[in-house]
Formats: C-alpha cells, structure tokens, sequence
C-alpha cells in the first residue's frame, strides 16, 4: 500500500527534516509512526498526504509514484484525519458533513447520520453549530470526516486525543472494525497505549531518522531483561526476588510459603523509544 | 469538477450569509441610495449666489433678471448680513465694485467673477456642448461612481479577507488539501460569490441612482469595470488574509489601503489637488475606468491589458500563497 525509499526532505539548505527514510506499510495493516515533536513524522505524513511537494526518493501508494502529478483520483482514495478537530463552527455536525461528503462519488460516499450513531454521536446536537461542541465530539465529527469518503487508506493523526477513556476505547475498536474492512490505517501518536494496542508494526522516528521498526511485541522482547519479580510470603513474612525468566522452568527456585505475585520485567514501548532515541515523546 | 466548484459555492454563500456579509451589502445599498436621492442631490440643487445691485442712476442696462437691485447701500449691507454667500455689486460711483463678506480666495474669485457677467449675460461667448446631461444627471453619475468605487475597493476587500480569516482560523483551508478536488476551485468560488455579489450590487446602485433609462445605458461598460475592481480587490484581500497572521494585522494593512491607496485617487479625480505621480498609480486608472464608463467614454485597450495582467498576476500569487498555507503544520 505504502512504499518508503530513502525519502529525504529540506524546509531550507541547512534544514533538513528528513534523512532517508524505509518502510512499506501493508494492505490491511495498522502502522504506527511514533515520534517527539519536530521529529519528521507530521513531514513525513504530509508527504505521504500529497500535501508536501519537493522530497528526495521515491515514495509510491497504491502503487503509484507520488511524485507524479495526482489529482482528485488520489484522494478519493484517502482520508486524513489531523490533530486538531477542523470543522466549519458555524456549521452543524450534519452540515459539515454533507459538504465533505460532497467531494466523492455518490457510491463510494458512507453515510453520515450511520457514521454518526456509530460514533456514539449525541443525536440531540446533530442540527447544532459545531461552535456549540465539546472536544471530544468534535473529534467524532472530525472521524467521520475522515471515514465519509470511503478511504482504502486512513491517516489519523492522534486519533483519540481529547476523548475520554470510554471515547478512545471506541475509536480504537471502530479503528480496528476498519482495518477488518481491508482499510489500511497509518496512525501518528504520542499515546503508547494507543499504539501497543492498535498497531501491528510501529517505527520509531527521532531527528528524521527511522530508529526502530518492528510489531510492538517484538520490539519489547527484543529488550527485554528477561527477568521476573516474584513476591511470595515465608515463615509468615512478606518478600520479594527477582530471578532469570528461565529458571522458572524448573519451578519456584527458592523456598516459599505462598506465591502472592510474579511481574515480568518487559520494558513498555515508551521505554524503547527512550532507549532507541535517548528522548521522551512528549 | 463542477459539482465540487457547486458545493464550494453553495458553501461559501453559506459562509457570507452566516456572517451577515449579504445583509451588510444591501444595508450599504439603502444607505447609499438615500445618502443620493435625500442629502446629495438636495445640497447640489443649491440655488447660485445671489446677487444684489445698488444703481442709484440706472447705469447697468442689460443685467439679468437674477439681479436683485436694492434701493440703497444700507439695504444691501443688510441683504449681504443675511445671506453672505451672497454678492453685492455698487455701482454708484460709475464703476462698479464688487462687495462680499471675504471667504476662500479662489470660490471669492469665482463669486465675483459671476456676479458681474450677470451683468452683460448677452456678452457672455456661448459654450461648446459636449454633451446633453443635466446637472442632476451628471451628479447622479459622479456620485455613485464614486460610491460604487469605495464599496468595491473598502467594503468588499474587508468581506473576502473576513471569510478567510474566519476559515483560516478554524483550519478548514487545511481540510480542503486532502479533498478530492482541484485546489483552485476553493479560490475560484469564493471570487465567483464575491464577482456576483458585487455584480448585483453595481446593477442595483446604478439603476437606483443613476435612473432606469440612463443606468440601463451604461450599465454594460459600468459592469465590466466592476468586475475588473472586484476581482482585483478579492484577490488582494485573499493576499493579504493569507498572508498576514491575524485580523489585527490586516486592520493595520486595511487603514494602509484605505488612506493611503484610495485617498489620492478621490482627491485626484474630484478635487482640484494633482499629483504629478498620480498616473502610476493603479488605483487611478481603475477608477477612471469606472468613471468613464459612466459618462460613456471612451477607454483604452492599454488600461484592459494592464487590468487582466494584473488579475492573473495577482491570482497567480494567491495561489502560490494558498499552496504554502494549506501545506502549514496543524
């Protein structure tokens, strides 16, 4: 769906924003590109978007070089959702929507009030201004949009941010339920948990560089200590040891009266990206 | 393609609706056609200076009816009290002396100077007609000539970059990067909604005020050189939307246009005040275009060439500016 080749960009001579990138994304994949700011990653999505012109290398979706002139073919194809909730505020929910819609071709377009009710929108603000709109259900009109066209290839930038638990928990599912449709999903974030629960591959960018690729799962193992804590009671005393994964195989190595927990040690996917980049992603 | 140009359009009337731009044009409208017909008119129908002659021995023979003789130089020290505009001649002495309260030199000049050719109207050489309007006629064309000219270049330069500012400021130009239609077509609406708007406007302006028949009769020239001024004025205004950061700066922008830009030219084509460099500047030509049209005069294909030039100029600029902008971090 995707294919990444060397791609380098430059704002300026002495900027450069991207230092020869890899990667294929997958039909049907969940590809998460994580990232602190000004790490290439909203360069590098704006270039797959079409948005940004003049890149080094060769980038091609849907098997097509990006490079080459594309017109509205393209982006029928796509559909972006960006960070921050773009809606017309004086418009409603409904409104907006049927103007976005408008765009693409009547059978490829969904429609708008089902996208909605899957959403969990409230159906009481259907007709009001966006201006009147918590943040978290503009980010359902801005989901909609993204998925009204009908894309085979979804962009989402911080999908679930502004949304409450209940929300992310649904937009990931509704993620998923898209994926299973033979959408492929490239997702940028901050969120670990949105990242180790969604994707299947993730990449790591620090300074425009690709640090790191691989399935979250992987990634952790890979840098795992491969040690457990293990706390258990004996003579009527609590305590605690850590031990090699391994030799568990044999058994509880050590004399105990009772197991009360054993926590394995894997690294989560915030501390690999710490470990490969040296920087936080906030 | 023409049904994206269709939702863009329906959308950015949406837009104007919404922020009463339609409202505020047909208010100008009311205001403009009353400020014609009750204040304008009324003050250019001023009756002329009148004249007071004290010609105790009867000398001035052949003056005109609009004379008023006066019996005595008291009377006409108390006629001039009363009505100082007004200019009294004493021709008691033989020669006749011009006698007026002192205003401006050169309108005291011009007082005197008709004061005494109402004295031998019949020696007066009779002018060249050059053409057949009545005074009424010809205010009526200056005055919304120059009312049409400020509502294109002030009040809907301020609309378009309003609209803009409003859709920049919601991100919605950023939406439209990723649509599927040709990005043009978001520019290309908006000066569609503002070229008819402006049309409608000039052909209600003029038909309101300059009268039917002779309305009817210039509109064709007057409606070129609105849409030449309106296109010109959108694409600035989008320049400068795009361009600037907030509306607060394009205030400050707008002032530099208004005072800077508009003002010489008023003061060049209504007033006696020249400006040596006056002809390089482009907002003189398009009023004179518009000017012209008005009175039926001819204009020059050079005006037109440089007119287009500058709209696919300007355009070509917004569009490289509204490329750089939608290509913006969110």
């Amino acid at each position: 769906m995707i294919e990444v080749k060397n791609l380098t960009f430059s704002y300026s001579k002495e900027k450069q924003a991207l230092h020869g990138l890899d990667f294929t994304v997958e039909d049907g994949e969940i590809f998460g590109f994580l990232g602190p700011n000004g790490s290439g990653k909203s360069t590098t999505q704006k270039i797959l978007t079409g948005i940004l012109k003049g890149h080094g290398g060769k980038v091609s979706l849907f098997g097509q070089d990006i490079s080459t002139p594309h017109g509205p073919d393209f982006f029928q194809k796509i559909g972006v959702l960006f960070e921050f909730p773009y809606l017309y505020a004086n418009l409603s929910a409904l409104d907006n929507l049927s103007y976005f819609a408008s765009f693409y071709p009547k059978e490829q377009r969904r429609d708008v009030r089902e996208l909605l009710e899957m959403l969990e929108f409230k159906p009481d603000f259907l007709k009001k201004p966006v201006s009147s709109y918590s943040k978290g259900m503009r980010q359902r009109v801005s989901m909609a949009r993204a998925l009204v066209g009908g894309p085979r290839l979804l962009f989402l930038d911080e999908p679930t941010s502004g949304l409450d638990p209940s929300g992310a928990v649904l937009f990931r599912r509704i993620i998923e339920e898209e994926r299973k449709k033979g959408t492929t999903v490239f997702v940028t974030t901050h969120n670990m948990v949105d990242a180790d629960l969604l994707c299947d591959r993730v990449a790591f960018i620090a300074g425009g560089n690709l640090v790191a690729l691989d399935t979250p799962k992987r990634l952790k193992e890979k840098n795992s200590n491969h040690r457990v804590v293990i706390d258990y009671l004996y003579q009527g005393q609590r305590e605690s040891k850590t031990i090699e994964a391994p030799e568990l195989e044999a058994g509880i190595p050590f004399a105990h009266d009772e197991i009360i927990s054993i926590h394995s040690q894997e690294p989560t996917l915030e501390d690999m990206f710490i470990q490969y980049t040296g920087r936080g992603l906030s | 393609m023409g049904k994206g140009f269709c939702s863009l359009f329906k959308k950015d009337c949406r837009m104007l609706a919404s922020g009463k731009f339609f409202l505020m044009a047909l208010g100008f409208l009311v205001l403009y056609t009353a400020y014609v017909n009750l204040g304008y008119l009324r003050f250019m129908e001023m009756e002329p200076y009148q004249v007071y002659l004290y010609d105790p021995a009867g000398t001035q023979t052949a003056k005109s009816p609009l004379v008023q003789t006066v019996p005595s130089m008291e009377e006409m020290d108390a006629a001039l009290l009363a009505d100082a505009n007004g200019v009294g001649l004493d021709a008691s002495a033989g020669d006749v002396q011009v006698v007026l309260y002192k205003g401006a030199e050169h309108i005291d000049n011009h007082r005197a100077d008709y004061a005494l050719s109402l004295l031998r109207p019949s020696t007066s050489p009779a002018p060249e007609v050059l053409g057949t309007y009545t005074p009424e006629q010809k205010a009526r064309r200056e005055i919304t000539c120059e009312l049409l000219f400020f509502e294109l270049a002030a009040v809907g330069f301020l609309g378009i970059a309003a609209v803009l500012f409003k859709e920049k400021g919601m991100g919605v130009i950023r939406l439209h990067a990723v649509l599927p239609l040709r990005k043009d077509l978001f520019l290309l609406s908006k000066l569609a909604v503002f070229l008819l708007s402006d049309l409608v406007f000039a052909v209600l302006l003029t038909l309101l005020n300059v009268g039917l028949a002779d309305g009817l009769a210039v509109l064709p020239a007057v409606l070129l050189q609105t849409a030449i001024l309106s296109l010109m004025m959108a694409l600035v205004g989008m320049l400068c939307a795009l361009l600037l950061k907030d509306f607060r700066q394009f205030t400050l922008a707008y002032l530099v246009i208004a005072i800077f830009a508009a003002t010489p030219v008023f003061l060049s084509a209504n007033t006696s005040v020249k400006f040596d460099w006056i002809g390089w500047h482009p907002f003189y030509h398009v009023y004179m275009g518009l000017k012209n049209a008005y009175f039926g005069a001819a204009i020059s294909p050079v005006y037109y060439a440089g007119a287009v030039s500058a709209v696919i100029l300007l355009f070509l600029a917004v569009q490289f500016v509204f490329h750089q902008e939608i290509a913006k971090e969110g």
